[in-house]
């Protein structure tokens, strides 16, 4: 007799939880990149109409951004309009919640062979410095510290919280004006 | 430093010890070839190494179809397309890389042609874009250090682009390795030492970079052990077979070591200073080595203490309080280093080298950030943190 696999409960919320860490995380990426100088400066070297992806395997959740040039990112959602440049596949669902829940930084999580990239090694290790100076930015130092290699020790907390708020606020816009688009 | 998970992969046949050459034939012919093609460059063959590889074949019936020699140090997408030409029309069904890295990157490219088709290797650049297995491939290394024989990568210069184009699959790794004394018992000092050294760090960041697990250390530390043993015997008496033979061996143990657990700064150091002072690699990685494991110290203090036992010997180990133990493992290295240069004046400065000029560390610091191998160090490094290593790697 043949039966329905019903997918558990635990692999269900994981799955919503990474879609929506994916979303804000695309958002963010975004506003860091208007936000903060050392981030538009990371990024200003990276070829204008870059496409950077960061997604489940086989096809699970995706975020996709764009260099627009002058270091600034625009987020595309999971929709790329080009082929993507840049990829950094997690190998499975559970993978990413590791990272995205910040239980494995994400130096961690390459040593541990969790993540495929797809496209110029140099482009994702300065990708990976954006994500780190993101992370350092929105979380609080504590849960900042187990995501990231080094809390960066010159970020002090007026800089942080305001540059924080900021992201935040612009995330938060962003979010609005997709549901009154959608 | 311990890692929850980990992977190890190394399914290459490692063909080792005197008269290992003579296997090749049965080899060969256990998996269906009849018709190899030696891809090697023209100093190998200079130097009569060819001789005993075609002989072992030929005693035994197989003849070497044809053999490329023309191999450049920095190989091309052009050369690659001109052997896999050469294979085509002689109608070969193998390969056998008698060389060092370039030899081998230039037969596993080669092979990804002729087995998957085309002319076109950029298509298959990348992560993962092979997806069969390759031809019957047989790697014969003549200098012991690169570990190119147990690697699933390879790189190669598109010179229309002007770029560098990397390969990594495990269909890259040949079906064996063949490591006889005889390929590298001419080499010169100061290449027995420099190649030593490349191996020496591939193994020390092996066991103190963040992807190290307890198979890549079991190789690394049995490597290391061999290296300061043998290179100290091998230098002063380069005809010393046996110790010739250890060398080759430590060098394909570090080779699997790093392979399976990436590097660090001093490679991300020493890709940089290559590509832009074109400083031979095994000299890059013997000239960072302390200067890296100084910066990474507090983080690596405990594997780096324990090296000290496959460094310096159970005696020195033991007679060394626990809390001094990581010092004293770079003080065994730069020892090491300095004797080198007193045999071979192999350099351990920048400075030293005379091909670095000191403006151009500030772009080494810019391209080694961008080095995939920093992702892998313990210790996060910035731009002012890469500069303050190369200012101490400068004049020591």
């Amino acid at each position: 007799m043949a039966t329905k696999h019903l997918r558990p409960l635990g692999s269900k919320a994981k799955r919503l939880y990474v879609n929506l860490m994916f979303q804000v995380m695309g958002r963010a990426l975004q506003a860091v990149s208007e936000v903060d100088d050392e981030v538009c400066n990371e990024a200003r070297p990276l070829p204008t109409g870059f496409l950077f992806q960061m997604m489940v395997m086989p096809k699970g959740a995706s975020l996709v951004i764009e260099h627009v040039g002058n270091g600034r990112f625009k987020y595309h959602s999971s929709e790329a309009p080009r082929p993507i440049d840049l990829s950094i596949k997690f190998k499975h669902l559970e993978h990413a919640f590791l990272v995205l829940s910040f239980q494995e930084k994400t130096s961690v999580a390459f040593a541990n062979d969790r993540m495929l990239v797809d496209g110029d090694i140099s482009y994702a290790v300065r990708m990976t410095r954006i994500l780190n100076r993101l992370e350092a930015f929105i979380l609080p130092k504590i849960v900042a510290e187990r995501a990231v290699k080094a809390y960066p020790p010159n970020l002090q907390l007026p800089e942080k919280l305001i540059s924080a708020a900021r992201i935040y606020l612009k995330v938060a816009t962003h979010f609005i004006k997709t549901a009154r688009a959608s | 430093m311990s890692r929850q998970y980990y992977e190890f992969f190394c399914p290459v046949k490692v063909i080792a010890g005197k008269a290992a050459l003579e296997h090749i034939p049965y080899e060969l012919t256990s998996l269906g070839a009849k018709r190899p093609m030696i891809v090697t460059d023209k100093g190998v063959r200079a130097a009569g190494l060819l001789d005993p590889v075609i002989g072992a074949c030929e005693d035994s019936g197989l003849e070497i179809v044809c053999i490329f020699d023309d191999v450049p140090p920095d190989s091309s997408t052009s050369v690659v397309r001109t052997i896999a030409a050469l294979y085509r029309k002689e109608k070969c069904d193998s390969i056998i890389a008698v060389g060092g890295g370039s030899a081998i990157d230039t037969g596993k490219a080669v092979n990804i042609l002729v087995s998957e088709g085309g002319d076109d290797l950029a298509k298959y650049s990348g992560a993962g874009v092979i997806k069969h297995p390759l031809n019957p491939f047989f790697v014969v290394p003549t200098t012991a250090g690169t570990g190119s024989e147990v690697t699933s990568v390879a790189v190669i210069t598109d010179e229309t682009k002007g770029v560098k184009l990397p390969f990594t699959s495990s269909f890259l790794l040949p079906n064996a390795a063949i490591i006889d004394p005889r390929m590298t018992i001419t080499l010169p000092p100061h290449i027995t030492a420099a190649t030593a050294m490349d191996a020496m760090t591939h193994s020390v960041e092996a066991f103190t970079c963040m992807a190290k697990n307890p198979l890549s250390d079991a190789y690394a530390t049995a490597a290391i052990k061999k290296i300061s043993q043998f290179l100290p015997q091998v230098m002063d008496n380069p005809k010393d077979t046996d110790g010739r033979l250890e060398l080759a061996q430590a060098s394909t143990m570090a080779g699997i070591a790093f392979s399976n657990s990436m590097v660090g700064l001093v490679h991300a150091l020493g890709h940089a200073t290559g590509a832009i002072c074109h400083l031979p690699h095994g000299l890059c990685m013997s000239l960072y080595l302390p200067y890296v494991l100084e910066y990474n110290l507090e983080t690596i203090r405990q594997p780096l203490g324990e090296l000290l036992l496959y460094l310096d010997g159970p005696e020195v180990y033991s007679a060394t309080p626990a809390s001094r133990r990581a010092e004293a493992s770079i003080a065994a290295l730069r020892k090491m280093r300095d004797t080198l240069y007193q045999q071979c004046e192999l350099p351990r400065t920048l400075k030293e080298s005379g091909k670095v000029t000191y403006d151009q560390l500030e772009a080494i610091a810019h391209m080694a950030l961008d080095d995939g191998a920093i992702m892998f160090n313990p210790k996060e490094a910035d731009l002012k943190d890469v500069r303050a290593v190369l200012e101490n790697a400068w004049a020591g």
